[in-house]
């Protein structure tokens, strides 16, 4: 096996595959990148048995076929430290590893490519395609609201749910939720399908995503999600589990309507946050007519207040919030301005776009 | 964690037990002074905290104001008069005493006051072990002052000067009389119990007063006509055996004798806790599944049964595997919400083992649980917790609204 490719043109997809590799691995070869060639098609994957990512790239001129796999890590960091630019060559004779450019030559250990695993996808498979912009928007617009390492394990990941026409995704640690739709025919033939990817997929997914007007298409199985563009595919596995019924929290109840400008608000939040409970994070909405008042007050007795004009012509209202989660939603939306639509202190409030949304956001209320 | 063993055979052991009195109560008694000789309760939120008047009264809110589905975490010995005692639902304690003073728990607070009075007391008396946040055993023994009641007196006036609260102190020859004497002059109790008090201050104490012998134990001794701690030490091993298993009814018979050998352990709480199994013949993920599966779910629901008795919650559950070869490898997860359910302890164990490479032979499988935490400290914390921020699917909240 023997190809030669560009510093620039092997780094990137090596970078993304590298990613993925865990430091510690019992299964020696899953410490490796598998480097496969065929004709001019190079392709290098690395997996964590639960996360495989394949980077393509395609050669200028074709080399000699074959497989093998090489420390990534060590890999990766010679092609990264080696002068932009440079033309590296690759060579795999007599169960050793030879990369060369210019006057260096490194010689690598190998293990065969029958020793890396493979993920196989299962039957039942169902595929469209899209945009990447897309996937990229559903998974930007939600996945700060996934959790992390909860016991309910189905909410570290993010529920896809599949319509016959679009592509609807929610994320909920469940103190708040984000959910986002796109138009996205899927040309599913039952009325709904629902996979919940785990939160490693989602954000490794995202990281992929570079080509907002390329196509990416996508492979939802019974245990496996796989998303494929021109320069990798992306195989993860699904969590096993049952999303919590997203539709019974969605408020609807609503009649206290607050539309405010984003960045202004956006910015009294991160103000009163600094005095804010550091463990609970909590402040206070007093909202009266054209005024929104916030204000947080911490354990050593210091206090923030904050006065925000808004549209407001409902009768006041008190509630308190968890700062962090009105941040995290005013962060990703980017819309001049914020809707908050209440029913009481209790319940929990709708942060939506005013125009047009493809996203909607509910927090709960905290008691103060 | 270092533990100091029983010091000498031949010299008696003095530990002591340090607990304070109507700690959390207490510690709010100091900020609101005019509130001492009042029923108090803590438990309340933080709408229930005191409105202070502009001429520099306050008014504070009543157990009658409450609302809501939370429960009371600690009451002044006069609210305790009237009935109302710790983890009684505050809605029932308001039924019992509706005038008493209701006032939002501040941990943070306690804390303070907890690692003030812990210093206070090292300070004298070095070899501590902490037992949470309002109690510690204390490893007397090798005191040079050999006047145990005048150093106890020492002790409690430094606890005193230091955090202006009192304490009960009960100093015996081991932990488990140490505990039962701190109650027997409660509060601002003195209480040095020997061998021969005995019979006339512990075999009176009802069964269910014996740290150790929880509800369940307490109510299957009740059913055999065994109420008081005397009643225990003149039952019938044998009967004992029969129902409650050899090694539970030896320690049985030995604390109602007032035996116990436990040591002080001042490296504070358990690091871990686990259960493993070597297996009888070397066994292979897939290959033996049928085998293994009701070992490692065995393994979970053993580990799970530990932490539930010794009240413990687990943030980090690990896996070891020992391969054919001896090499031995372990993997863990974090949780966000520490756990003592079986069914937890499980599904993440398995986790952990989807992340091992189950192609080559084992021929041992261990589950840890580590990352522990008491489960009444959780408890209150997470209390607290969620009566500021409720779940937006909890099944009592219903449909996102409180």
């Amino acid at each position: 096996m023997k190809f030669s490719v560009s510093r620039e043109a092997l780094l990137r997809p090596l970078q993304l595959v590298a990613g993925v590799v865990e430091k510690r691995q019992t299964l020696p070869a899953l410490a490796n990148v598998l480097v496969v060639l065929e004709g001019e098609k190079l392709s290098l994957t690395g997996t964590d048995l639960e996360v495989e990512i394949i980077g393509r790239v395609t050669l200028e001129n074709p080399g000699v076929d074959g497989e093998i796999t090489v420390p990534a890590k060590k890999f990766l960091d010679i092609c990264r430290s080696l002068p932009e630019g440079s033309i590296i060559e690759f060579l795999y004779q007599d169960q050793k590893v030879t990369v060369k450019s210019g006057r260096s030559r490194f010689t690598l250990s190998t293990l065969p490519a029958s020793e890396f695993p493979a993920i196989e996808l299962g039957d039942n498979d169902l595929s469209f395609s899209c945009e990447q912009a897309e996937i990229k928007r559903l998974i930007d617009r939600t996945s700060f609201a996934m959790a992390q390492q909860d016991v309910r394990y189905y909410l570290n990941g993010m529920l896809w749910e599949l319509h016959q026409d679009s592509l609807r995704v929610v994320a909920t640690d469940g103190h708040r939720l984000a959910m986002c739709t796109r138009p996205v025919n899927t040309s599913l033939s039952e009325e709904l399908k629902q996979a919940i990817l785990p939160r490693k997929g989602v954000i490794e997914l995202a990281r992929l995503l570079c080509e907002p007007e390329k196509p990416v298409e996508i492979i939802i199985g019974n245990s496996h999600v796989r998303a494929i563009t021109e320069s990798f595919v992306f195989t993860s596995k699904l969590v096993d589990g049952k999303f919590p019924d997203y539709e019974r929290v969605l408020p609807r109840n609503g009649d206290k309507i607050m539309i405010g400008n984003r960045e202004e608000l956006r910015q009294a939040f991160t103000r009163t946050s600094i005095l804010s409970n550091e463990k609970y994070r909590g402040v206070r909405f007093v909202l009266t007519e054209g005024l929104l008042t916030i204000t947080a007050n911490n354990p050593e007795q210091e206090e923030a207040e904050e006065q925000v004009v808004v549209d407001y012509a409902g009768s006041p209202i008190e509630v308190g919030f968890n700062v962090s989660y009105l941040q995290d939603v005013a962060n990703v939306i980017s819309s001049e301005n914020l809707r908050i639509t209440l029913a009481d202190s209790n319940s929990s409030a709708l942060i939506e776009e005013p125009d047009n949304s493809d996203s909607l956001y509910v927090v709960m209320p905290m008691r103060l | 964690m270092s533990q100091h063993p029983p010091s000498s055979q031949s010299r008696p052991r003095r530990i002591a037990h340090l607990d304070m009195d109507a700690f959390f109560a207490s510690v709010e008694l100091l900020r609101y002074p005019e509130l001492r000789g009042m029923p108090v309760v803590v438990g309340g939120r933080s709408i229930h905290k005191p409105v202070e008047q502009p001429d520099g009264t306050r008014v504070f809110s009543r157990l009658r104001d409450y609302v809501g589905r939370g429960v009371v975490t600690t009451s002044t010995y006069e609210a305790r008069a009237l009935g109302v005692f710790s983890a009684m639902g505050t809605m029932k304690a308001a039924k019992l005493a509706p005038d008493a003073i209701l006032l939002p728990a501040d941990f943070e607070a306690y804390r303070h006051y907890s690692s003030l009075f812990k210093q206070a007391v090292v300070r004298i008396a070095p070899v501590i072990e902490d037992r949470g946040i309002d109690e510690i055993y204390i490893d007397l023994t090798e005191h040079p002052e050999t006047d145990t009641r005048e150093l106890a007196t020492q002790i409690k006036k430094a606890v005193r000067d230091a955090t202006q609260l009192t304490c009960s102190i009960c100093v015996a020859e081991n932990k488990l009389l140490a505990k039962l004497g701190s109650e027997l002059d409660k509060p601002d109790g003195l209480t040095i119990l020997t061998r021969a008090d005995i019979p006339t201050r512990i075999w009176p104490l009802a069964v269910g007063k014996v740290n150790g012998i929880g509800p369940k134990s307490a109510a299957k001794l009740n059913a055999l006509n065994i109420l008081t701690v005397g009643d225990l030490a003149r039952a019938d091993k044998l009967l004992l055996r029969e129902h409650f298993g050899q090694n539970y009814a030896e320690w049985l018979h030995a604390a109602a004798h007032g035996e116990d050998d436990r040591p002080i352990s001042t490296g504070g709480q358990s690091k871990s806790i686990s259960r493993e199994t070597t297996f009888e013949r070397d066994l292979h993920a897939r290959q033996d599944r049928e085998q293994l599966t009701p070992i490692f779910t065995q393994l979970c629901q053993r580990l799970s049964a530990d932490l539930k008795r010794k009240g413990y919650l687990a943030r980090t559950i690990g896996i070891k595997l020992r391969y054919t070869d001896f090499r031995r490898i372990t993997r863990d997860l974090t949780l966000s919400t520490p756990t003592d359910d079986p069914v937890v302890i499980r599904k993440t164990a398995g986790e952990c083992l989807r992340r091992v490479d189950l192609e080559r032979k084992f021929r041992l499988l261990g589950v840890k649980a580590s990352g522990l935490i008491k489960s009444e400290d959780w408890n209150k914390q997470e209390e607290i917790r969620e009566q500021y921020q409720p779940d937006l699917f909890d099944e009592n909240g219903g449909s996102g609204s409180l």
